[in-house]
């Protein structure tokens, strides 16, 4: 095992003496989330991060403790395909050989291959990931100028690439499509090459990095990533960015690969560039791109309620959806009957629109397509910007409703600003969300009414709602220093405000990718659906518990007591309970209209 | 809306040409009298009104700006449909955009309201160094055409406001009545719309 892997699953190490934690753990009351409890199966622990390691090739993975010996060795190189159940992954051997560590052999020149050296080096430090931190990122394409015989391209810790069945290049998230036409045909040959075999190919492994594939017909998007996310994690991501590209185009460009198997697609994206980086880049700080979830605006239910109920007027005059969404917190929605709208779909759609500078210019009317509502069809989205992070999306089937949306615009603002729902929104955003320092005290030894609600401005000398424990150093009670939580019913998730020890984009990011990894393990069917997980490492302590209702993700300090986690688990669940009207938008899950 | 003695008409203008030519650029030096270098491309198509008083008439534009994007073509009759003026805008330093401008004439010959006041557009006349397209050759073809032609600069304010005062006057003849504007419904099926997008 790689150095970083040993420590991804050095679970308790750290802990001298873990046998009464155990017994902690397994004496431990939880009595919330209807009757849920924490299954004690920490014993087998350290067997799990074992199969942890190579779930990130799920079934594919034959050899990976093979191919990692090999790494620091590098003497032998060779290509060696393995074929399980129909899937294959292929083994590029010998990472440290200069022209294998390229992506899949591709050109190894000597000028370039002292240099692939430093690249494993680089990848991994804290410099190098500036290029992708949230402070510097801007939107739009970058390294325009860069192909696969740059360095810096070849640098890159993680590539999305989308391209034709017939090899030719539609987008690459670094450098110019065009210059990375023979790259592209390279990676149309891997994939037919397996094809003819009558296989699919989904994971490629060549040293530190993963070449994740996945076809879409005509379509085909790869991701080469030395990221050490979870295969499925990347595939999802994949996922994702060809819905982005369906919502734009609709699935019906299949058929002008029919008519046309050479047919350039380049010009159909023109000017999306920045749809794709900006949700690329919300791989890294925004949970919905794997929790499948949508999270809500923190507002008083009476508020939230107000937004809602102008909403649902609208929506009983011919509006298929309307959403009012400020940034990528959901105020409110509203379904036509019998129309569900999917989270991604959702997410896919946000971004859509912020990413694009043209929507907030004036009112405009677009068509768009949600890949999960129907991939065939435009629907037409009317949006209009009511402050500068709110926004208003009334999506139809009908081409020329534009007039009536506008009415309806009208008649939603003239409410909205009425209820004084816009400035409340606006003050939601100010104070943010949930606080773990403010995680109320234990629930027996406290009034009810000391929970703190939101939009009940409360004075911050307002001391009882700021608990404490009393060794605590950063961050909440018991070192909680993060959590989220995700409700399975209502398709929605909350996640508390980010403060003291992870204060940085990067640090943030690298705990969403743990998370990441969390939520792939606890998903993952070929080990069966974990109920909880504890993890320790040098950096923090996971714990993860998934009932039919909720799934839970706490980060704490890395020297935490594991009793005094678990117990503060509960408080989060229970504090989420408390404050699930002002969090959560209620009676709007999708199975429910 | 003012109801005096004077003839109020609500017109729907439609600006159609290439990626870039300028059409946003145009719409917001006229209705915000905003200028910004590097414009974002237009998504779908945005919405304007503005009110211009000519003569006897006070005249209130719709304007529907549109992507230049290839993939929204398909789609513009569904923006320039019942229009009564459209500006068709190319870049003077692209003769690729004089190209494209030629074709939204023809189509809107064939498929607009043949009523229609169209204007010729040659924008970024600021970029007299990087022209590719003769005023001379424009100005002919918009003649021939039943055009009227100007170079517009955005950038310098140049004609903006003239060319849409000009349409506003012509409007004010052409139409002694007040025009209902807004879309003419018809049905188009969005199967059709999708994949005629992809492979027009």
């Amino acid at each position: 095992m790689s150095s970083s892997d040993s420590n991804s699953s050095s679970v308790d190490d750290h802990n001298p003496n873990p046998k009464p934690l155990d017994y902690q753990f397994e004496t431990l009351n939880l009595e919330q989330g209807s009757g849920s409890t924490i299954i004690q199966n920490d014993v087998d622990e350290e067997g799990r991060q074992q199969d942890q390691g190579s779930s990130l090739n799920g079934s594919l993975n034959v050899n990976s403790n093979n191919h990692e010996q090999d790494d620091g060795i590098g003497l032998v190189r060779g290509v060696v395909l393995r074929r399980t159940n129909s899937e294959v992954e292929v083994d590029v051997n010998g990472p440290s050989s200069p022209s294998s560590s390229g992506y899949a052999g591709e050109r190894g020149s000597s000028g370039v291959s002292e240099d692939d050296e430093i690249e494993e080096v680089a990848n991994d430090s804290a410099l190098h990931e500036v290029f992708d931190s949230q402070a510097a990122w801007l939107p739009g394409k970058r390294h325009v100028d860069e192909d696969d015989a740059s360095i810096s391209w070849r640098k890159r810790k993680k590539h999305f690439f989308i391209l034709s069945h017939s090899g030719k290049p539609i987008y690459s998230r670094y450098g110019d499509e065009h210059k990375l036409a023979g790259f592209s045909a390279t990676l149309q040959a891997i994939i037919s090459f397996v094809e003819n075999g009558g296989d699919r190919v989904k994971l490629v492994r060549a040293g530190k990095h993963q070449v994740v594939f996945l076809v879409k017909g005509p379509i085909y998007l790869v991701c080469i990533s030395c990221t050490e996310q979870p295969y499925e994690s990347l595939r999802g991501e994949l996922e994702l960015i060809y819905g982005q590209m369906i919502l734009i185009l609709t699935k019906s460009v299949n058929r002008c690969f029919e008519k046309n198997p050479k047919f350039d697609m380049t010009p159909l994206l023109g000017g999306t560039d920045v749809v794709f980086s900006s949700l690329i880049h919300s791989f890294s700080w925004n949970p919905a791109t794997f929790l499948h979830a949508y999270t809500c605006l923190p507002l008083a239910y009476g508020t939230r309620q107000a937004a809602g109920a102008i909403l649902h007027d609208v929506a009983d005059s011919g509006v298929l959806f309307a959403i009012l969404m400020c940034k990528h917190k959901v105020v409110s929605l509203v379904g036509a009957q019998k129309a569900s709208l999917h989270p991604d779909d959702m997410l896919l759609l946000s971004n859509f629109i912020m990413s694009s500078e043209s929507f907030r210019t004036s009112e405009s009317f677009s068509p768009i397509c949600l890949p999960r509502y129907n991939p065939m069809a435009f629907l037409y989205a009317y949006v209009r910007y009511l402050d500068v992070d709110t926004y208003l999306m009334l999506l139809t089937t009908s081409s020329d409703a534009f007039y009536h949306l506008k009415d309806c615009r009208i008649r939603i603002e003239m409410v909205l600003l009425k209820s004084n729902v816009l400035s409340e929104v606006q003050r939601s955003m100010l104070d943010g969300g949930m606080h773990v320092e403010d995680l109320p005290a234990d629930p027996l030894s406290r009034p009810r009414s000391a929970s703190p609600h939101f939009g009940e401005h409360q004075e911050p000398t307002d001391s009882p709602r700021r608990f404490r424990e009393p060794f605590a150093g950063i961050g909440g009670p018991a070192g909680l220093w993060h959590f989220i939580y995700r409700s399975i019913y209502l398709e929605q998730y909350i996640s508390s405000e980010f403060s003291a020890p992870i204060n940085s984009p990067q640090q943030q990011k690298r705990l969403y990718r743990a998370y990441q990894k969390l939520y792939t393990s606890m998903h993952d069917k070929g080990n069966g659906a974990h109920k909880t997980q504890f993890r320790r490492d040098e950096n923090y302590v996971l714990l993860c518990w998934v009932t039919p209702d909720f799934e839970l993700y706490a980060t704490f300090d890395p020297l935490a007591d594991k009793g005094l986690a678990i117990k503060t688990c509960n408080r989060v669940c229970q504090w989420v309970k408390d404050v699930e009207n002002e969090i959560f938008l209620l009676g709007a899950s999708p199975f429910s209209w | 809306m003012a109801t005096t003695a004077n003839k109020n008409i609500n017109a729907k203008l439609v600006l159609l040409g290439d990626v870039g030519a300028g059409k946003s650029s145009l719409v917001l030096r006229f209705v915000k009298g905003q200028f910004v270098e590097f414009q974002e491309s237009t998504i779908g198509a945005a919405f304007f009104s503005q009110t211009l008083a000519v003569n006897d008439a006070t005249v209130k534009f719709e304007i529907w700006d549109t992507a230049g994007q290839e993939r929204y073509h398909s789609l513009a009759p569904m923006y320039y449909r019942g229009a009564a003026a459209a500006i068709i805008v190319y870049d003077i330093s692209n003769q690729a955009s004089f190209e494209r401008a030629k074709k939204w004439v023809q189509e809107l010959q064939a498929q607009g309201n043949p009523n229609m006041v169209m204007a010729l557009a040659g924008n970024k006349a600021d970029l007299l160094d990087a022209r590719k397209v003769a005023a001379e050759e424009a100005q002919v073809y918009a003649q021939e055409n039943g055009l009227f032609f100007m170079e517009t600069s955005a950038k310098t304010a140049t004609n903006v406001n003239d060319i849409f005062y000009e349409i506003a006057k012509r409007l004010s003849q052409v139409q002694p009545a007040p025009n209902p504007s807004g879309m003419v419904i018809m049905d188009r099926p969005t199967e059709r719309t999708a994949s005629a997008a992809c492979c027009s």
